[in-house]
């Protein structure tokens, strides 16, 4: 398997276009795999080389899942079809389901792994394609990369192993009732790319932020089962760790400033400011 | 920096999932939609009317009521929406607790049945707007001298008085009004058209100034004869409703405290004085540790007094120390960080002198401090000593 080539199976470029898929009418999926992480707001301390989770004061979605999640729930309000939140992670991540049903979700999928943090990327991606498999979704909305670890695989990964298409960086898709037209950006501003299901699309920030939630739909999320399967539910080998980090290196530090007094100066910080910084 | 709500004692742990989930959802509507644009409301004076759409879509308008598209959440949850809604704004707050505890509340226990139809969907999605007219320019803490009245006409009740600091009266399209009729108080909806109603807005407020205070006037207010609440007579009908939004307004108080404290703390770790941060002085630490003593204590409380809302064993006594304790720490608290603030602490740059001003007017209203010392007065010795002959 060859991430870094994902098969794409139907890329068109068009502004009007027919499509193959199913026929309009036919129930249609849609699967958005959701990753709990550390709120980009909440202070994280390190520990052993790694974020501290129980020194976590927050979790939330990752904020592309959060893009992924409001465009399915747009796409099933104009398309019709039903959507199956899927986690995968330990205990906690069920309250990110719930949050999932408050705004619309309405299958639960939890993929049970508490030791979630000592697989590989390829690993995540194997239970989550199977998960996906397991649900009976032809389409699959994800975030482009999540907020912690950033790796940007899990799209094309998942796309690979499940035979689908693959669109990244996705703001918007729609649905004629037969297959799927999702806009991104390209070099002439932006472009529509016509699929047919299976297919995955991984989203960038859209037009559109989450909702809120209300109280009606917290109410139901709390009544709603969430369906938790084991990786030996799943029949799936994960195969294993394949991906190792050899090091990591901070970005280079900034040069410190340089501090200028007195009136004698000016002539040097003027010039320094037009020809160094290019600010005047 | 976001904030970050002080929970000492982590009593937030103490509530169900579903509480938590109403929680952040309220939490982050004010944070992206309140906050950013509380200053310019009180300035301008204004209730924005987003707000009222959003708490409608939310569904926390009415929260703890059954039935009839209301919430039905907990009166747990409903103290966590008022506390959420109050770090924002106290006028905020009072919106949602005038259309919940005093406008809907009455109609859903005391309202015939096609009363409740009609009203209570409109005002738990937020379409209609609720008031409550009690208080009389003359009678506040003392509303069963009022001089408002009813008479009966036959086919119709002719309504004539005049009711003062109307929370929404203004903007409302409903009133429930007390009023006298043959010598009883009883409950009568007015709505916003009726001949003889009018609602003029009072201006010149330094306190609640996001919020819409009103006069209600009535001159010979005719109303037809299904607009009465039948199922109350007495001072118990409007004493119902307050002691649900007294009991809002202890959890509320919390919230306008914390957001308090979470700003001078920030402040105080970052304004260097004498070389250090404030924060490393002796005298700002007492200050601080103080309103963590303060605002942990009004959390317990509000927490348990919910749990005895929620299990029914309450007494309208454990409210108002709840209410006459917590806004009273919450007033305190929002003193003590103006001082932590220095000069800037007066400038609308920061929440604190908003809040300080607006819990002049919740330590007032809604049973003053000193009537809710009496109420206890009254149940410690039996002896009521709110009145007597001179």
């Amino acid at each position: 398997m060859n991430l870094q080539t994902p098969t794409v199976r139907s890329l068109i470029f068009i502004d009007e276009l027919m499509v193959e898929g199913t026929s309009k009418g036919n129930h249609m999926t849609i699967a958005v795999l959701l990753k709990q992480v550390p709120d980009t707001t909440a202070k994280i301390s390190v520990n052993g080389g790694r974020v501290d989770e129980n020194a976590v004061s927050k979790w939330s979605f990752s904020p592309y899942d959060e893009y992924a999640l409001e465009s399915a729930l747009q796409l099933k309000e104009s398309a019709g079809g039903e959507i199956v939140a899927i986690t995968a992670g330990p205990a906690r991540c069920e309250k990110l389901l719930r949050d999932a049903a408050a705004v619309g979700a309405d299958t639960l999928v939890h993929v049970s792994a508490e030791n979630i943090n000592d697989f590989d990327s390829i690993q995540v991606q194997n239970l989550l394609a199977a998960a996906v498999q397991k649900s009976g979704a032809s389409v699959v909305f994800c975030g482009k990369q999540a907020a912690d670890t950033n790796a940007g695989s899990t799209g094309p990964g998942v796309a690979e192993l499940i035979g689908a298409s693959c669109v990244t960086l996705v703001s918007e898709v729609s649905s004629d009732g037969g297959g799927y037209t999702a806009t991104r950006p390209s070099s002439a501003g932006h472009e529509k790319v016509a699929v047919s299901a299976p297919c995955v699309f991984a989203f960038d920030k859209g037009i559109c932020e989450m909702r809120r939630p209300n109280v009606r739909g917290i109410m139901m999320a709390k009544k709603k089962p969430i369906e938790t399967w084991s990786v030996e539910d799943l029949g799936v080998d994960i195969g294993a760790n394949g991906v190792n980090i050899d090091s990591h290196s901070p970005p280079a530090e900034k040069p410190p400033g340089q501090k200028f007094e007195g009136a004698d100066s000016v002539s040097t910080v003027v010039s320094k400011l037009r020809d160094e910084a290019n600010v005047i | 920096m976001p904030y970050e709500a002080l929970d000492f004692y982590d009593v937030d742990s103490l509530l169900t999932d579903e509480e938590r989930m109403v929680r952040d959802m309220v939490r982050d509507f004010v944070d992206e939609e309140v906050i950013p644009k509380i200053e310019h409301a009180c300035r301008d004076g204004v209730f924005p009317d987003e707000w009222r759409v959003a708490l409608g879509e939310m569904g926390v308008l009415g929260a703890p009521l059954k039935g009839y598209d209301c919430p039905g959440l907990s009166y747990t949850a409903y103290g966590v929406i008022c506390r959420e809604l109050e770090r924002g704004d106290s006028g905020l707050r009072s919106f949602a607790s005038v259309q919940g505890s005093l406008a809907m509340y009455p109609i859903w226990d005391f309202g015939s049945e096609e009363q409740k139809q009609y009203y209570l969907p409109k005002m738990a999605s937020g379409e209609w707007i609720g008031c409550f007219g009690l208080t009389e320019p003359d009678y506040g803490s003392n509303p069963g001298d009022m001089i408002t009245k009813a008479e009966d006409m036959g086919d119709h009740y002719l309504l004539n008085g005049a009711k003062m600091w109307i929370t929404n009266g203004t903007i409302a399209q409903l009133a429930v009004v007390w009023a006298k009729l043959d010598g009883v108080i009883r409950g009568f909806i007015v709505e916003k058209d009726d001949p003889g109603f009018s609602a003029p807005e009072m201006k010149g407020k330094h306190s609640l100034k996001a919020s819409v205070t009103s006069e209600l006037v009535f001159q010979d207010c005719k109303i037809p004869k299904d607009r009465i609440l039948p199922g109350v007579k007495g001072l118990r009908g409007p004493f119902s409703c307050l002691n649900n939004a007294r009991y809002g307004i202890s959890w509320g108080a919390v919230g306008a405290a914390q957001a308090c404290f979470d700003s001078a703390k920030e402040y105080s770790l970052s304004r260097i004085q004498f070389t250090h941060p404030i924060a490393s002085y002796q005298l700002v630490q007492n200050k601080l540790a103080w309103m963590l003593r303060e605002i942990t204590k009004a959390q317990l409380l509000a927490y348990h007094l919910g749990q005895k809302k929620d299990a029914g064993t309450w007494i309208p006594e454990h409210i108002s120390l709840a209410k006459m304790n917590n806004v009273d720490i919450a007033l305190e608290i929002a003193r003590e960080a103006r001082d932590i603030h220095g000069a800037n602490g007066i400038l609308d740059e920061y929440c604190i002198m908003r809040h300080m001003a607006n819990l002049e007017s919740v330590k007032t209203y809604e049973g003053t401090h000193d009537i809710h010392n009496l109420i206890l007065g009254r149940h410690i010795t039996g002896i009521q000593s709110f009145t007597r002959e001179l």
